[in-house]
């Protein structure tokens, strides 16, 4: 089974990824912050009890990993593919991570909560996320007492997670929208239906490859199923829109930047990840709009995981910024 | 004004600096300000906002000694970091934690899952409203035999609440 970034939903090519997050603690034991390491030895391993080895029907089996053992590379490699938080990768102290064979499911164990439990998949698969997301806590409560509260719901240690405890996210490629201005707009409208937008793989609220992961708010007051139903409608609406306003497109320039954005890809000799990021949003655009009809849908995406900073030196061990641009650029010479 | 560094945006952080009474002037959009490290004058973090929230709690109430037992968080302390101590500390602090609550969330109730052990126990008038569900679903469906059981369950359990 792949990873989110090596599959692409042919339906819904613009919905890059689905990603479900619950916040869950165990009731009668301090928050993470609260806690002192012996209270977090014996919680990572109740929880690599209950977790290791097991089989989880479509997912496969459970892999407990210590990551106080784990070097920063690698750490900031799994921030990159979305696998845990960069909090969660610069925090000090005993902590542990749960993981699927093909990290479709990650569990941080001592983040801001206890358990925070992520399913993510590539395409808008929401609802089917969600469902291994249950199956999972269902095991955890199995042999744990969630902290729960009638009124409250999930208890968390930042009150705005109260309730469900569920953030769920849909990750969009909206580069006609971004290029034609209408994002601010846009994040003021879905803000006011409590969602939120904000762009990924670049600084602050910018993405440097028209990424932009629309997600949920509202966590007391509204059922987990309504909440990925309002999601999943917002977010088709926005899709619908980016699709308008592709048709617009006067379609040589179109073509041009298409072809000039893969030939860079396929020439350059050094390539920053910025440039990579622009140029392979570019490349996704001309793939699911029929430019290019030999690049595989899920390429390009691949590729920007591929090329991120950590994951590059993962692969090939430490080195400067430059190295990297060199051999960024040899990686996407090689796949494309 | 455009951005002196990347000349694309408007310029919105206008910098003066003075170095041996020479004023240099320095013009830059917010990308490049926060970039440059002037992005930071006045950020708001949710822990600063939270923390202000249940801080009012404190000035306008008496002082508050106890302390959670299970994590020994006293309110101060969730006031000051705007996070919770512990689960408990939602039972121990409620009274003080609901104003600032219902700031965030409005008055509202968990309605989505509960852990299984924990799911509150059903009213009688959670039954007779479930019921009344089937009820018009039967109805719909012409299953009398089904509809006129279902109507008799619903008025004996009407005639229960009633009695109590």
């Amino acid at each position: 089974m792949r990873n989110w970034y090596e599959t692409v939903d042919l339906n819904n090519p613009l919905v890059v990824s689905s990603r479900i997050r619950l916040a869950r603690n165990i009731k009668g034991i301090p928050f993470p912050k609260r806690m002192n390491d012996s209270q977090k030895l014996e919680v990572l391993e109740n929880i690599k009890n209950l977790l290791d080895g097991v089989s989880v029907e479509g997912v496969g089996n459970l892999k407990y990993i210590n990551m106080d053992a784990v070097p920063d590379e690698e750490l900031f490699a799994m921030v990159e593919r979305h696998i845990i938080s960069p909090d969660f990768a610069k925090k000090a102290g005993p902590k542990g991570l749960v993981i699927s064979e093909n990290e479709s499911v990650s569990i941080m164990l001592l983040e801001e909560d206890h358990i925070r439990l992520q399913v993510i998949s590539g395409g808008l698969k929401l609802s089917e996320a969600y469902e291994i997301a249950k199956k999972i806590e269902d095991i955890l409560s199995g042999g744990l007492t969630l902290a729960f509260d009638n009124q409250l719901g999930y208890l968390t240690e930042c009150p705005t997670n109260l309730g469900t405890g569920l953030r769920a996210s849909l990750m969009l490629h909206l580069p006609i929208l971004e290029g034609s201005g209408s994002l601010p707009s846009l994040a003021d409208s879905v803000s006011k239906i409590g969602l939120t937008v904000r762009g990924m793989y670049g600084e602050g609220s910018r993405s440097h490859a028209a990424l932009y992961q629309l997600s949920n708010q509202v966590t007391l007051g509204i059922s987990e199923q309504a909440a990925i139903d309002n999601l999943s409608a917002i977010a088709t609406q926005i899709v619908n829109k980016e699709l308008n306003a592709r048709e617009g497109l006067d379609k040589k320039i179109l073509e041009d930047s298409v072809y000039r954005a893969l030939g860079t890809l396929k020439y350059a000799r050094l390539l920053t990840s910025e440039e990579m990021m622009s140029l392979l949003s570019s490349v996704k655009l001309g793939v699911s709009m029929g430019i290019l009809e030999n690049i595989d849908p899920a390429l390009p995406i691949t590729l920007l995981v591929e090329g991120q900073p950590y994951s590059l030196q993962k692969a090939n061990g430490r080195m400067t910024p430059a190295d990297r641009d060199v051999l960024r650029a040899t990686l996407m010479r090689e796949r494309l | 004004m455009m951005c002196d560094n990347c000349g694309k945006n408007p310029a919105t952080t206008h910098l003066k600096t003075v170095v041996n009474g020479v004023v240099h002037e320095n013009h830059l959009c917010s990308y490049c300000a926060a970039n440059q490290g002037y992005g930071n004058i006045g950020k708001l973090s949710l822990t600063n906002m939270l923390a202000s929230m249940f801080g009012e709690s404190i000035s306008s109430g008496k002082p508050i000694s106890k302390r959670c037992e299970c994590c020994g968080a006293s309110f101060s302390d969730i006031a000051q970091s705007g996070r919770v101590g512990c689960s408990e500390c939602y039972n121990t602090f409620r009274q003080e934690l609901m104003p600032s609550l219902n700031r965030l969330h409005g008055k509202a109730v968990h309605i989505g899952n509960a852990p299984d052990e924990q799911k509150p126990e059903e009213t009688v008038q959670d039954k007779i409203k479930k019921l009344k569900a089937q009820l018009s679903d039967a109805i719909k469906a012409e299953e009398f035999e089904n509809a006129a059981k279902l109507r008799d369950e619903i008025r004996a359990l009407e005639g229960e609440e009633n009695n109590a």
